[in-house]
């Protein structure tokens, strides 16, 4: 068999685990995370500045876009939160079996879903 | 530094003891401090970013009036700008260890972190006088 190189590994050669899926997730959704900072940022500015600015933010964040980077970024946040919290479990020495760190994972990946609904939930009946 | 105060090594939060332990193999710059106040930022991001995003939820397609009211509030005042500090504090030690991994010259490296650095200085700074205002002009 000839022998695939690093990128054509991934789909057929190599078999992903939630754990290595996870560790990329917590990477990706950080870097997320800083960029809707650009957003939370303007948003205070734009309260604070008020008017034309306050409208025009507030009429991006209530476009088909804003409102799908608000969701992204609400999975994003609740998704780093719960795993930032797994990663702090093992800062302390906890939790490092195997076993362990594939329960956890998946108790990250539930809570994640449970407080992205609650959340949007209580926007959508609020 | 002969801290021998702690007899258990058996975590890693306990600072004497990662000294110890890395002191003839580890890092010799700054990455213990580092290590610590993404930790540290991670803690206190736990609250504060529940409630900020809590009120968020409230606030994000509210009116003008409505959401200078709550920042011009002592405690949403207070917390936010904990918040915005706390997690552009927490983002600079999260991009560098990005930047880290994927960028290999050093002059792009330094580069790459003067970037983020200025601007995480820039996003606080705006947000804290934004705050600073509705708190103070009310």
């Amino acid at each position: 068999m000839e022998r695939p190189l690093s990128p054509f590994m991934f789909p057929t050669w190599y078999r992903f685990q939630i754990t290595s899926v996870l560790s990329i997730l917590h990477r990706l959704t950080g870097i997320a995370l800083v960029v809707g900072s650009i957003l939370l940022a303007w948003w205070l500015i734009a309260v604070a500045a008020g008017g034309e600015v306050f409208e025009a933010t507030h009429a991006f964040i209530a476009s088909p876009i804003g409102v799908v980077l608000l969701f992204g970024w609400s999975l994003a946040f609740f998704y780093h939160l719960c795993s930032g919290i797994r990663h702090l479990v093992w800062d302390a020495g906890y939790g490092f079996e195997i076993r362990d760190a594939y329960r956890s994972g998946y108790a990250v990946l539930a809570a994640t879903v449970v407080l992205t609904v609650l959340a949007w939930l209580y926007v959508l009946l609020a | 530094m002969a801290n021998t105060r702690s007899l258990s090594n058996a975590t890693a939060l306990r600072d004497e003891n990662v000294l110890r332990r890395v002191r003839h193999l580890g890092s010799a710059r700054d990455g213990l401090q580092e290590w610590r106040l993404q930790r540290r930022t991670a803690l206190a991001l736990i609250p504060l970013g529940l409630y900020f995003v809590a009120s968020m939820l409230r606030l994000a397609t509210s009116d003008q009036a409505t959401a200078a009211e709550w920042l011009a509030s002592p405690v949403p005042a207070l917390l936010t700008i904990l918040f915005v500090l706390a997690l552009l504090a927490h983002a600079v030690v999260g991009m560098r260890s990005v930047l880290v991994d994927y960028v290999h010259t050093r002059a792009r490296l330094v580069a790459a972190e003067l970037l983020v650095r200025g601007a995480a200085i820039l996003l606080a700074c705006a947000s804290v006088l934004a705050v600073l205002k509705l708190f103070l002009g009310r």
